[in-house]
């Protein structure tokens, strides 16, 4: 049986679209975090969403349980949020996708679906263990508006290139 | 048999629920006395600072390149501006030298040899920040190995940026003082007034005006609008005398009984490539 690339390609891709969200938010730190908005970068949502729609995955579940656990380790240092809520969005991602076929539209909304949903499960957390004080209204226009722009921005120029890649390289 | 698997799949979803919360717990409870991370996180996050270097690496050369053309059109300007200032800097950095002869000359003869004000630097570039709102953090290139401790001030050329909380073996975590994080550590800072000095502690952070918020003051001495704030050095963590910010506001506290004064902080907290952390020698 010939062994196709994406079992390479995923890994790489999943831990460079990692490490992207943290480089971009400290260099455009002051556009990403002012004192009205914030906008979370999640480029390797990005890249598990549409590893679902588009690649040949060996085990999805185990990727996204150490791309949070990985998370929560070096970015954030409470360990436990993403290590829930990724395989969490892998799960309904793979829901969602039973009922469609896989156009641009049908990918987006989904995407921003799963932004939504993680972004404010997050944002509970930290109210509950204390880090923020924030008011769901100022979350909504300060966080959330912001956050998904950002990211459907990021999800309409990537879409072409990291749809290509995969399908090239899951055959 | 539809039955066993709702109950399979039911059972796996709350088990992860369950061991989720309680490792946020536990986070939670250590995160602030504990000394070092464990053995084992610590190898994972030392492995990701690795691989964050070389990806870091290109995206800061991207940005590099845009902020060089930024700066070269405001050079002009700049320079005027710069050049008016060059000449009282020359006799300020000379007094300045007088002055700290003198100084160890006397704690010579007081036989005073370490002070508040004595720190060791350790100087250490940001490899990313937690792509979070919730968690004002930095990740930068030095840890342990280099000396970096926990709970250790750190700062830019400007001033006071934030507080180790989170030390690696070649990567630490810094909370910036933009935190909102009820359970954070406070810096005890001083207000230098033109009567004298009043003591408190960083209290709080009112993120829309950018504002840090020092409360528990001490006296009610003449406070005044842009008088200057350092760190005092007392609470064991910070060395005494960085520059914290300038004050903007007093007011009474929510009680009326003590001042509640709002501090413009003088680091840009959006803008840091190259971080100092302070370690006290004393």
């Amino acid at each position: 049986m010939r062994i196709s690339k994406i079992r390479y390609y995923y890994p790489i891709g999943l831990f460079v679209a990692f490490f992207l969200d943290g480089s971009l938010s400290e260099k455009f730190a002051g556009s990403f975090f002012t004192n009205t908005m914030s906008i979370e970068s999640r480029l390797f949502l990005l890249w598990i969403v549409m590893g679902v729609f588009f690649a040949k995955v060996e085990h999805p579940y185990f990727w996204a349980f150490t791309i949070g656990l990985m998370f929560d380790l070096f970015y954030t240092g409470v360990i436990g949020p993403f290590f829930m809520l990724i395989p969490l969005i892998l799960y309904l991602t793979k829901m969602m996708y039973s009922f469609f076929t896989p156009s641009f539209i049908v990918v987006l909304l989904i995407y921003l679906i799963d932004i939504a949903l993680l972004t404010l499960l997050f944002y509970w957390i930290n109210v509950l263990i204390g880090f923020t004080s924030l008011s769901l209204t100022n979350f909504i226009s300060g966080t959330l508006g912001p956050t998904l722009a950002y990211n459907l921005a990021a999800f309409v120029i990537l879409y072409l290139p990291i749809k290509s890649l995969m399908e090239g390289s899951s055959r | 048999m539809q039955r066993f698997f709702f109950n399979k799949r039911l059972i796996i979803v709350l088990v992860t629920l369950i061991i989720g919360f309680v490792l946020v717990a536990l986070s939670i409870t250590v995160r602030n006395n504990r000394s070092t991370p464990p053995i084992i996180q610590q190898f994972g996050n030392d492995a990701a600072g690795l691989v964050d270097r070389v990806v870091s690496y290109p995206v800061s050369a991207v940005g590099n390149v845009g902020s060089s053309v930024g700066n070269l059109l405001n050079t002009y300007q700049e320079n005027q501006k710069l050049k008016k200032q060059v000449d009282s800097l020359a006799s300020e950095k000379v007094s300045n030298q007088a002055i700290k002869k003198e100084n160890i000359a006397l704690k010579k003869q007081l036989k005073l040899n370490k002070t508040l004000t004595d720190y060791n630097s350790v100087t250490a570039y940001v490899l990313a920040r937690t792509p979070s709102s919730w968690q004002n953090q930095l990740i930068i290139s030095k840890g342990s190995l280099a000396g970096v401790k926990k709970n250790e001030a750190v700062l830019s050329d400007k001033g006071l940026i934030g507080r180790v909380t989170e030390v690696n073996k070649t990567n630490s975590k810094i909370e910036l003082i933009s935190t909102e994080n009820d359970s954070a550590n406070r810096f005890a800072t001083t207000i230098l007034t033109s009567d004298g000095s009043v003591n408190g502690l960083i209290t709080s952070y009112n993120s829309n005006t950018n504002r840090l918020i020092m409360g528990q003051i001490d006296s009610q001495k003449t406070m005044k609008k842009g008088d200057r704030v350092i760190t005092s050095g007392m609470g064991g963590n910070s060395p005494q005398g960085i520059y914290v910010g300038t004050v903007t506001k007093i007011e009474k506290d929510d009680y009326g009984l003590a001042s509640k004064v709002e501090i413009k902080p003088a680091a840009d907290l959006t803008n840091l490539n190259i971080v100092t952390v302070a370690e006290r020698t004393n």
